[in-house]
């Protein structure tokens, strides 16, 4: 009950805030806010932005982004595959590795959808824990009778690794959660149905925020970035993986190609969707480049702010604290 | 109002000015019974101020760039402040309160995170697990160890530093209590080997884990750090021994110390006599061995002068003998 009324005042102080330094209330409007929205709706049909190559207001941006989602959904992992050449698989170990998650360490997902970077999440922390068992047992003397029953009834770590997956969309999440039950995972993972942009999370909870080709899809991505900051822990890491811009011209030219040509063909003969992916290669081409990211990752409050281009700059993994 | 926030919006911590915000407009906030007291708001602006001009101070170093836009940002706020408003002006205090806790840059804050990963070095070697229970210790969440690209590397290194920082302050106090006469000039192989001594007594806490520190600092990448350390731990010795040497002299020396240091230090972590003993008999046999190799060597050099005269004299003799030098 007091969780709810803070979030609904929170809800109302970043309304009244955002009524003054005159910004779109548009997503939150969305949600079935307080009666209160409805005023501010005007001030959202004014302001615009870019669907793909399109420009739309604010308001109808959240929506149409859902029901790409919705549409692309059963075939989104196959699409991955078919588009990337498998690479996507790389990316995100990429991801994995730069994180090198402590066992214990709370992982929330946004826009995880699908929950690759979970699933990966999960077993990098299970695999470090085994191996911290392993020299524990191997550097200490067999264990006597005493010690051993003096430990059993803490046999589960005191803090166990959770990863927290949230997404905009149903869809994508109950995808997300049958490719779980295939795998046989159950414990430590949770499924979540959030905006980025106003996460249903108390402050200071997370200790690794990742947000893997989310990013481009949202409305207002510094207040994602705001967001970020909100519910990381101090000392938490944001990680960010998103396509960004190719740093060599020739394979710029090459990579325009494949993705205007290509990938919605894909889309249609895989997927029978063009339009979805006509939107996502567009998208793509909105998005600011690692530079602007960063520096929009640093206006947020986030420290230590760092890129790395995988494959060229095809894609860019953008990593800051918060201190 | 609206133009004022505008102005400040996107550059000025969110947090902080929603919570001036919520202290303006909810009012019922116990910070904004201010007008009461009237030392407070001084205090308290000329706190905010001083916040203002050591984050003006601090930024600069730090490695992102649109700090300055910062900068500017906030010493205009606070300066607009200056129009008496006690809510403003507790809007202001309010903000500073929460900035005052990241007011250390990232590199002291990275190195308050180092010291305390060297508590759970033991337990966990020299490896980002320890620098991740350090941060946790210090109340940090175990992801800021991704901070450390190097990863155990900077560990090692941050503890080699701090070593060497510790060893410099003990020989200039050493070389003050000499200034003032209140302790004795040692002889120079007596200053070396005791110096020696307490550098390397600094490594008992870790040594278990020492071979693996060895080892990391011997990776490539990691080689022209734990030489720089090396070397300008070597100087600064021979520098309090009182050499002030500027001819070959200067690298003999040096290098003689590495090799004595370096050969000391792997006895070292293989020894399990009690207290060390053997490695300090080992020191001193080096010591001793490089003292008699500087008087072999004058021996040697006014022997071989000797040498060369007697031959001399035995040729000069010949000579004579023969009836060569004669003139006919």
């Amino acid at each position: 009950m007091a969780g709810s009324m803070r979030l609904l005042f929170r809800r109302l102080i970043r309304l009244s805030h955002r009524n003054i330094s005159s910004t779109a209330a548009g997503t939150s409007c969305q949600s079935g806010g307080t009666s209160s929205c409805r005023g501010f709706s005007d001030a959202a049909e004014d302001r615009s932005t870019h669907f793909g190559f399109q420009t739309v207001p604010e308001a109808e941006k959240a929506q149409r982004v859902y029901k790409v989602f919705e549409n692309v959904a059963q075939k989104y992992d196959v699409m991955n595959d078919a588009m990337s050449l498998g690479i996507h698989r790389l990316w995100k170990d990429m991801l994995l590795h730069v994180m090198h998650p402590q066992p214990g360490a709370r992982l929330l997902d946004v826009a995880g959808g699908t929950g690759d970077i979970a699933f990966r999440f999960l077993d990098y922390v299970k695999s470090q824990q085994e191996r911290q068992e392993r020299r524990a047992a191997r550097s200490s003397q067999t264990p006597s009778w005493q010690d051993i029953s003096d430990k059993y009834p803490f046999e589960d770590t005191p803090h166990e690794s959770l990863a927290v997956v949230c997404d905009i969309n149903k869809e994508m999440l109950n995808v997300g959660k049958k490719k779980a039950e295939s795998m046989g995972i159950t414990a430590g993972l949770s499924w979540v149905v959030g905006d980025a942009e106003e996460l249903p999370f108390d402050d200071d909870q997370f200790d690794i925020y990742t947000i893997a080709f989310g990013i481009r899809n949202v409305t207002h991505i510094d207040q994602v970035l705001q967001e970020a900051v909100r519910v990381l822990k101090p000392g938490g890491r944001f990680m960010c993986l998103e396509f960004s811009k190719v740093t060599n011209p020739v394979l710029a030219r090459l990579y325009d190609a494949y993705s205007f040509q290509v990938i919605p063909v894909l889309g249609e003969v895989i997927a029978g969707d063009w339009k979805s992916y006509q939107y996502l290669v567009e998208s793509i081409r909105k998005f600011p480049d690692q530079e602007e990211f960063k520096s929009m990752i640093e206006d947020a409050g986030f420290y230590c702010v760092q890129y790395y281009n995988l494959t060229n700059g095809v894609v860019a993994l953008h990593s800051g604290f918060k201190l | 109002m609206a133009a004022f926030l505008r102005g400040v919006g996107g550059l000025v911590r969110v947090r902080g000015l929603l919570r001036g915000l919520r202290g303006l407009g909810c009012g019922a906030d116990q910070r904004v019974s201010f007008p009461a007291a009237a030392p407070p708001p001084c205090s308290s602006l000329r706190r905010s101020f001083h916040c203002a001009a050591l984050r003006l101070q601090d930024k600069p170093s730090s490695s992102s760039t649109t700090y300055h836009e910062h900068d500017q940002a906030p010493s205009a706020h606070a300066a607009s402040q200056q129009d008496p408003d006690p809510a403003a002006e507790t809007a202001s205090s309010g903000q500073s309160e929460d900035q005052d806790e990241d007011y250390e840059t990232e590199e002291q804050l990275q190195a308050r995170i180092l010291t305390a990963a060297l508590e759970f070095v033991p337990q966990h070697g020299w490896s980002v697990e320890a620098i991740a229970a350090g941060a946790e210790s210090l109340g940090l969440s175990s992801a800021s160890s991704g901070m450390f690209y190097n990863g155990a590397g900077d560990l090692v290194l941050h503890f080699i530093a701090r070593c060497n920082a510790q060893l410099t302050e003990v020989l200039s106090e050493q070389h003050d209590q000499l200034q003032l006469g209140q302790a004795e000039r040692k002889k120079t192989s007596e200053f070396l080997r005791d110096t020696v001594e307490t550098r390397l007594r600094m490594y008992i806490p870790y040594i278990e884990t020492w071979p693996q520190a060895m080892s990391i600092l011997l990776l490539p990448h990691n080689i022209p750090q734990s030489l720089k350390h090396l070397s300008t731990m070597v100087d600064d010795i021979w520098y309090y021994a009182g050499d002030r040497s500027t001819d070959m002299n200067w690298y003999t020396k040096r290098a003689v110390l590495t090799g004595i240091y370096n050969t000391t230090e792997l006895v070292m972590v293989q020894d399990s006599s009690p207290n060390f003993q053997e490695t300090w008999n080992f020191l001193d046999n080096r010591i001793q061995d490089v003292v008699n190799l500087a008087s072999t060597a004058k021996q040697a050099q006014s022997t071989g002068e000797a040498v060369v005269q007697g031959l001399m004299g035995a040729a000069l003799t010949l000579k004579n003998l023969t009836g060569v030098n004669q003139k006919r």
